[in-house]
Formats: C-alpha cells, sequence, structure tokens
C-alpha cells in the first residue's frame, strides 16, 4: 500500500482571513470556507480579527470645532470661471468697460467705411502691407543699432555678406556672433566684480 | 437636489464654478474623518485643527488639478496624510500620550490639548470600561509607527478599501497589506501587555 506523506495543511492567507472576519460583499473560494469551518487556528485568527475590528470601532468619534467651515472659506479661493471673471471685471470697471466697447465699435465702423469706399483694399492686402511696412522698420531699428554699436563700416560690410549667405551660414554667423558677445558680457561682469544678491528669505 | 444629495463629484464640480455652498457641503462632509486622522496623527488637538484646515484649504485652493477620475476622498486624504507626515517628520514625533500635547508646557496647556473620551453608554460601569478600552486603543494606537497607524485607521475606523489607501499613502498595495498586517499584531501586543499588567496589579 502507497502510504504518500500528508500535504502539510495550507491555512487561509491574510486577505482570505479578512474577507472571512469582515465581509466586504465578495465571495470566498469554496475550497476555503470549508477549510476555515474545519480549521481551528484559521477560525481563531478570523475571531482575533473580528475583535480587534470592534475594538477599533469603539474608539472615540472626535468632534471637530464649530464655525470651522467659516473659518476655511475664509482662506479659500475657489476656482472662477472666466465667464464670471469676465462679468465680474465688467461690473468692477464699467466706465473702463464703455470705453474699450466704444472704441471697438468704433474701429470696426470706421475700418466698414474705409472697405466700402476703398473696395481694393481688402483684409489681405492691407495685412500684407503692413507685415512690409513694420519688418523694414525692425531691419531699420536694427541696423540702427548695429551702426551704433559697431560702426558703419563694418555694418555695410555684414550688410553685403548677408546679401550672400545661405540659411545654413546665416544660422551659424549668428550663434557665433551670439556666443562670442555672451563670452564677452560674462568677462566684462567678472572684470566688475558684480555679484548677485539674493532677497533675503521670508519666513512663513 | 439639494447639496446634501449630491455626489462628491458633482459638488466637486460645482466648487469648479466657484460655488461656495458646495464646498461647504464637502467640508462638512469629511471634516470629522479628515481631523480624526490628523489627530490620531498629531495628538495635539489645536495642532489637529491647524493641519486640518490647511488640508481644506490647500484642497480647494488646487481643485483645478484634482483629476476627477480618483475619488475626491481619496485626494482630500492623501494631501491630509502628507501634510501631516511632512509635519511630523519636521518634529520628529514619532510617539504619543493620551494625556496632552508632546508640546505642551503648562498642565493647563496639557489638559486643553488632551483628548476627551465620551461615551454613549448608560451603565457608568459600562462607561468607565468604553472609556478604559478606548483610551488603551488609543495609547496602543500612537505607539505604533505612522506609515502604520494611518494605514489601520484608514482600513479599520474609516473603512477605506486597500486600493484607495495605497492611492492615499503613495505606497504599493503590497506594503499597504503588510502595513495593516504588522499593525494589526503590534496593537494586539500592545493590548494584551496591557490587559495582563492590569491583571498584575
Amino acid at each position: 500500500m502507497n502510504m504518500r506523506p500528508r500535504r502539510p495543511e495550507k491555512h487561509l492567507r491574510p486577505e482570505e482571513l479578512e474577507r472571512l472576519a469582515l465581509p466586504d460583499g465578495r465571495k470566498l473560494p469554496a475550497r476555503s470556507s470549508a477549510h476555515a469551518a474545519e480549521c481551528d487556528r484559521c477560525r481563531g485568527a478570523v475571531a482575533e480579527l473580528q475583535s480587534l475590528h470592534a475594538q477599533l470601532q469603539t474608539l472615540t468619534p472626535l468632534h471637530p470645532m464649530i464655525g470651522f467651515s467659516d473659518r476655511v472659506m475664509r482662506r479659500v479661493r475657489l476656482p472662477v470661471p472666466w465667464r464670471v471673471r469676465v462679468l465680474q471685471a465688467v461690473r468692477k470697471h464699467q466706465v473702463g468697460t464703455a470705453a474699450a466697447v466704444a472704441g471697438a465699435m468704433a474701429t470696426v465702423g470706421v475700418g466698414l467705411m474705409w472697405i466700402a469706399r476703398y473696395p481694393e483694399l481688402t483684409p489681405v492686402t492691407v495685412a500684407a502691407f503692413l507685415v512690409e511696412k513694420s519688418s523694414s522698420l525692425l531691419w531699420g531699428g536694427v541696423m540702427q543699432v548695429g551702426r551704433f554699436v559697431y560702426g558703419t563700416g563694418l555694418v555695410q560690410a555684414a550688410q553685403d555678406i548677408a546679401g550672400q549667405l545661405t540659411p545654413l551660414t546665416g544660422f551659424v554667423a549668428v550663434a557665433t556672433v551670439l556666443f562670442v558677445g555672451l563670452a564677452a558680457l560674462r568677462i566684462m561682469v567678472s572684470l566688475l566684480n558684480v555679484t548677485t544678491v539674493s532677497p533675503p528669505a521670508t519666513g512663513r | 437636489m439639494s447639496y446634501k444629495e449630491r455626489s462628491d463629484q458633482d459638488l466637486v464640480r460645482l466648487c469648479l464654478k466657484s460655488d461656495e455652498r458646495a464646498a461647504r457641503e464637502l467640508v462638512g462632509r469629511f471634516e470629522r474623518p479628515v481631523f480624526s486622522l490628523v489627530y490620531r496623527m498629531v495628538r495635539d488637538r489645536e495642532l489637529a485643527e491647524d493641519l486640518k484646515q490647511e488640508v481644506f484649504v490647500r484642497t480647494f485652493n488646487n481643485l483645478q488639478r484634482y483629476d476627477r477620475s480618483y475619488k475626491f476622498s481619496s485626494w482630500l486624504f492623501k494631501i491630509a496624510y502628507n501634510l501631516t507626515v511632512d509635519h511630523l517628520r519636521k518634529k520628529q514625533v514619532k510617539t504619543i500620550s493620551m494625556h496632552g500635547s508632546p508640546n505642551a508646557v503648562t498642565p493647563e496647556r496639557q489638559e486643553a490639548t488632551s483628548l476627551s473620551l465620551e461615551s454613549d453608554e448608560e451603565s457608568p460601569d459600562a462607561m468607565v470600561e468604553a472609556r478604559e478600552l478606548a483610551g488603551y486603543l488609543e495609547v496602543a494606537i500612537g505607539k505604533l509607527r505612522p506609515d502604520y497607524r494611518t494605514a489601520i485607521l484608514l482600513r479599520h475606523v474609516e473603512g477605506r478599501p486597500y486600493e484607495e489607501i495605497s492611492d492615499i499613502m503613495g505606497v504599493p498595495l503590497g506594503t499597504v497589506k503588510t502595513y495593516i498586517f504588522r499593525a494589526r499584531r503590534e496593537l494586539r501586543e500592545l493590548l494584551e501587555d496591557r490587559w495582563e499588567g492590569d491583571d498584575g496589579t
């Protein structure tokens, strides 16, 4: 007769014990329930857990202070939707809002009259004109600054070179100039011994 | 629908539209559980009130960052837990006293910060017994490590599921199970020691 040694009894795992002690609606496998019915050790563990849980339930409920929500709400800034924020701003600055609305209406009115009078000036042509004008102004300003800093001759030379630059060589040239400029600035700062002073840390 | 009948998520949605009554309802709903947790962590009534206030202020002032796929209570408890643990770390408070704040410098201050135990039991004997048990329990809980204390309070007192406790404490589920398992074992040992000590006297 084959007498195999009996396998050691497999007791319930902690989560199975807990599900037996504190039922949460989830079913326990039949094997586990059957084991719990027979095993004194597991039954004891379940009873122990139930007892501890019951004891913890007797902990005195703590009652917070009265008027707490008022104190909290005094320090809370609830998020305000943008529509409400706009309405609040309008209510707060009535004169300013009226002036802004009147200005906007006047601008639109004048614009419409202009378009009616000069039909060839479409929004696209006006926009193109503005872009061209502003870019030439910007470029002119940059050139003025360059003449002031580097002198007329150098800028003239740079302008001549710029006409022959490809995008890549242009980028390399700009990057080099920036790098050299920043390095020079750093050397100047260290020579002048300029130190940065942090503001004192503020307490809470 | 009245505010009391609305879900937490509904109230949060209203708060995001600047509805103060919704915020007050949420405060009323979670004031006690947050206070219980924080108080049992720091054991100083005044300090617990301050921390609790800070918890709600931070919660509402950062409401736009709240991910609504999570439970509001998890988020709130997480803020409470982090704030309290930060405080404990700064102050290096590890254990507690039932008899008032460890920071109390006068007997009056100690009395003012101590935990008053109330009971609804009618019989004086039962009341005394209940107070005694609650007192032992409070002391035993206070002797647990802050992690164990939080985990067991959230599980057995607040009835939070393991997954939520894992979210709140920012540790894996397995770690929460370990914390609770060890906390239970330590609590049982502490309570047994206490009862045995009483029998001996």
